[in-house]
């Protein structure tokens, strides 16, 4: 039995300790915004924060990050407003919108330590993050709205 | 085509009450309450009722309309595109509107049609008949609430969800009008011909971007996608993927240390399926581990052995694919005619030509989406219940009946959200097995695919070799040949898709000749080009041998995709063997002359109505915005142009691409720097919607020419992971403009054309840099490097 610390809440679960955490999100607590894209911590589609940091829960086993605070995209804000969400909105970033919950706490990850990043930057933070509808170039322009908008609101 | 069936049935309208009660009766409304007369015990008591005119809407008495959306979302935002149209001639508010996605059964394609998702057909199928509906519908409101206000028909309009009376002022919204009365009344088919249509320049909410209601829950973690669904209960199912691509036998499983070490493991089904299931490559047998978490039978599936037969296997490996293809190019045998204008040998038999040839080959490429294929099905009751995103709509009650030899009757699809569509989801293996999964077991069983399955059970595109001749006069093109040799979709096998198999056209003309073959449209479609170009012919050498190795299928713009590759590069080499610039060399031939002149503005679909001098149009504003012929690029760095009427030239949207692209000429790095695309796709209705499809499709195209390989090795998919099958992620994207045609014709589609032509003007402006031709893709540096050392 583990005890998980996810999105403020205490969760037990029975699971083997090296179930990536990625399943026992999906699976077993039904945290379904988080996603399976490859399995292998290539695709970012499965990215949550781990003490703040994106981290592929794929690649995670569920015994290691007891005791850890895990956000999902479910609990990035609680009304889905945090700037990355709402610059997503504004710029229709999302087509299938499948890796987008990935993208969305890569991003915010990247801001919370840069909220000014410049080009490179962004493409050093988010190339393993990959979106097969291709919105890269509206997730880049995102981010750096949101990147603004947090600067605009430190101020 | 579609068969909208919708039946007259009594034209009732019963009112509430006189005027005097309508004020009384208005006060509950907002709430979207009853609106009761109590204090006239005469008047006849009306519970608010939602008015469905049509089965693609409902009017709700609250005030809002739900449309009812039967064509998968995959990221294109259909629905919201087809509510613009509902509500554009409905006369809506915007916000009152909202979409739904029902569940389909057997009866759904009688009443709906077909609804498949791709083809970029759902706007160009959809916009006339909804348009015409929702029209008639309005006429119904209009009526309805002018005799509600005591005012003149005449006198009324429709706006904003509400029926004003031009001359009085007096307004009733529609909220107002549907709690107060009963309209019982659905539009039929004699209405639709006679209704009047908005005039476009009146459109308010078409041609506007307004923001798509998908989007809101794929920002919070909330949308529901195919790998989502859940029910108690369920088991999990993961395939041990089989080692050939088609056709493994199994022979024996062992699973004795699954039973021994995974808690969860509950069995392993090993289906061995009847041989009508392999036809086509649809399905190939797999054993099917069952546990009561994926983890588990994640950690199961390695611990079983299975024992192959793989005696009847192909063992086919993509150089061997080429080789074959390239000698069935070099045969005397031209191949089966798919396209003919004029007459090629006549023209190669003329006096004081020469003839050019050139060959292409271009990779396979595989759909990739990001959610691996997955489907929940439940088997209650004697009905199966099907929990999956599919582009197959509302025909999949009856291909599952045909392949679980079940009544169609007895199967429901609830549709989810897909994870990326490209084709993928025509593609129904994985739902097959978690049927015939849940019918053995009596419980709902989800099957997920990890990448590595969902990789090993591919269907890419398929490769193609490709010759292209020309006959050249002095500085005339007068003679294209072009020869294609690639696999067939096998679409044939299913009766589904028999009218997607067409005879030859020469002239225009159907080929009606005994011995005439039909040829699968999405195979080679875009060698039937629209270039005024007097003597043509397009011949297919079908290579079987890959459709016995792997099914090759739609992947995002199908065919076009290799079939313009090779015509925009070689039109290019002929401009250059000429002499000629390459953009006065299309211009020079896109006129639209003869079979090129399109449809009729009277025909029922005139989406290609301006045939080749729409494409000539986009060609000169991209290359207008692309300062085409700039001498103030640095060495090295040049525009390459191409164009294309994809999807077909049935439904073209008339594309063009301007690449400028710097080669390093020491370390011979490619570097596309800027896309300039402009799209002429008839009456757009969300700019913006599409506008973020044409990005997608410039760089999916981007992503094929520089990097999608997919190869066979001994008879099955050498990349199983995005480790080895690489594509586009977030660095090097080149700057993209985009500049969407506006021009009142019928819609064509937007979610595939510019893919296409995006390889051939990066190959060209490659060329246009260096000297040096790249005919292979995805463009191989190491080529480059060699044809630069050469040239030095």
């Amino acid at each position: 039995m583990a005890k998980l610390k996810i999105n403020g809440k205490s969760y037990f679960v029975g699971n083997e300790p090296d179930t990536p955490l990625l399943w026992v999100l999906r699976e077993d607590l039904k945290l379904t915004g988080t996603k399976f894209g490859c399995g292998g911590g290539y695709c970012g589609a499965c990215t949550v924060h781990v003490n703040g940091e994106a981290m592929r829960s794929c690649r995670i086993r569920v015994g290691d990050v007891e005791n850890a605070i895990i956000t999902t995209i479910e609990g990035l804000d609680p009304a889905s407003n945090h700037p990355v969400q709402e610059a997503w909105l504004e710029l229709q970033v999302p087509q299938c919108g499948y890796c987008q919950s990935g993208q969305i706490m890569q991003a915010a990850a990247l801001l919370a330590e840069n909220n000014d990043p410049s080009d490179e930057d962004i493409e050093i933070s988010m190339r393993g993050n990959l979106c097969r509808c291709m919105t890269y170039h509206r997730i880049k322009n995102a981010i750096k709205k949101a990147g603004k908008e947090i600067r605009e609101r430190s101020v | 085509m579609i068969d909208i069936n919708l039946k007259r049935r009594s034209f009732l309208i019963s009112s509430a009450a006189g005027l005097s009660s309508l004020v009384f009766a208005r006060s509950g409304i907002a709430q979207g309450k009853e609106a009761v007369d109590l204090l006239n015990p005469s008047s006849p008591l009306v519970l608010p009722q939602n008015f469905s005119p049509s089965i693609w809407f409902t009017m709700e008495s609250n005030g809002r309309t739900t449309v009812h959306i039967f064509r998968n979302e995959m990221g294109q935002h259909v629905g919201t595109a087809l509510a613009q149209i509902v509500a554009e001639e409905l006369g809506l508010s915007w916000e009152d509107v909202t979409i739904d996605y029902p569940q389909m059964d057997y009866t759904t394609i009688n009443t709906y049609g077909p609804q498949l998702t791709g083809g970029s057909w759902s706007i160009f199928e959809e916009f006339d008949k909804l348009s015409r509906v929702s029209a008639a519908a309005r006429q119904i409101i209009l009526e309805t609430g002018a005799d509600l206000i005591g005012a003149d028909i005449g006198d009324c309009l429709v706006e904003k969800s509400t029926v004003k009376d031009t001359i009085m002022g007096e307004k009733i919204s529609f909220s107002e009008i549907l709690s107060e009365t009963v309209i019982d009344y659905e539009v039929s088919e004699e209405d639709l011909k006679e209704v009047t249509l908005k005039a476009k320049n009146d459109y308010s909410i078409i041609g506007r971007s307004v923001k798509s209601l998908d989007i809101p829950e794929k920002i919070n973690g909330s949308a529901r996608y195919a790998i989502d669904a859940h029910i108690p209960n369920m088991l999990y199912a993961k395939i041990i993927a089989p080692p050939k691509r088609m056709g493994s036998k199994i022979v024996s499983v062992n699973d004795d240390e699954a039973k021994k070490q995974v808690k969860g493991y509950i069995t392993t089904l090993p289906i061995n399926l009847p041989d009508q299931f392999l036809v086509g490559g649809f399905m190939t047998h797999m054993p099917l581990v069952i546990a009561s978490s994926f983890p588990e039978a994640m950690r199961a599936s390695k611990l079983i052995d299975v024992n192959w037969d793989n005696s009847a296997c192909s063992t086919q490996s993509s150089q061997e694919a080429e080789t074959e293809a390239f000698s069935s190019l070099k045969q005397k045998d031209n191949g089966k005619i798919f396209w003919k204008v004029g007459d090629y040998d006549t023209a190669k038999s003329s006096d004081n030509v020469r003839e050019i040839e050139r060959f292409y080959k271009t990779s396979m490429v595989a759909h990739a989406p990001m959610e691996p294929m997955s489907a929940l099905v439940n088997f209650v009751d004697e009905k199966l219940h099907i929990y999956a995103g599919s582009q197959m709509g509302t025909m999949l009650p009856y291909l599952f009946a045909q392949f679980l030899q079940m009544k169609p009757e007895d199967i429901i699809y609830h549709p989810h959200l897909i994870g990326g569509g490209f084709g993928k989801r025509y593609e129904i293996e994985h739902i097959i097995m978690a049927s015939m999964a849940s019918i053995q077991l009596k419980k709902p069983v989800k099957l997920i695919f990890t990448r590595e399955d969902d990789m090993a059970f591919a269907h890419p595109r398929t490769p193609s070799v490709q010759s292209l001749k020309s006959v050249l006069r002095e500085d005339k093109c007068i003679g294209i040949m072009q020869s294609i040799a690639c696999a067939n979709m096998q679409l044939e096998v299913n009766p589904f898709f028999a009218d997607m198999l067409h005879l030859p056209l020469v002239d225009g003309k159907v080929l009606e000749a005994d011995d005439a073959v039909k040829h699968e449209t999405y195979t080679l479609t875009g060698a039937d080009n629209w270039y005024d170009i007097e003597n043509q012919s397009v011949y297919h050498h079908r290579q079987t041998s890959i459709e016995k190795t792997i099914p090759c299928r739609a992947v995002r713009s199908v065919s076009n995709n290799y079939t313009v590759f090779a015509l925009e590069s070689f039109i290019d080499e002929v401009a250059y063997e000429i002499d000629e610039d390459p953009l006065a060399l299309r211009l020079l031939n896109l006129r639209g002359k003869g079979v090129n002149k399109g449809a009729k503005k009277s025909d029922p679909l005139p989406t290609s109505f301006g045939g080749g001098k729409r494409l000539a149009n986009v060609l000169k504003i991209a290359s207008g915005l692309a300062n085409y012929g700039r001498s103030d690029l640095p060495e090295g760095t040049s525009l390459g142009i191409a164009a294309s009427g994809a999807e077909t030239r049935y439904n073209p949207s008339f594309v063009a691409c301007i690449a400028q692209v710097a080669v390093d000429k020491s370390s011979a790095a490619i570097d596309v720097q800027k896309l300039i695309c402009a799209i002429d796709a008839g009456i757009i209705i969300n700019p913006d919607g599409v506008k973020a499809q044409v990005e997608g499709s410039l760089m999916w195209g981007l992503s094929a020419a520089l990097l999608e390989k997919m190869t066979l090795d001994n008879g099955h998919v050498a990349e199983r992971n995005f480790d080895t099958y690489k594509w586009q992620n977030m660095t090097k994207i080149p700057e993209i403009e985009i500049h969407i045609v506006e021009n009142g014709i019928h819609p064509s589609g937007v979610g595939e054309p510019a893919t296409c032509v995006v390889a051939p003007a990066i190959g060209n402006a490659i060329f246009n840099a260096t000297g040096v031709r790249l005919r292979s893709l995805p463009f191989s540096r190491q080529e480059l490097f060699e044809g630069l050392d050469k040239k030095a």
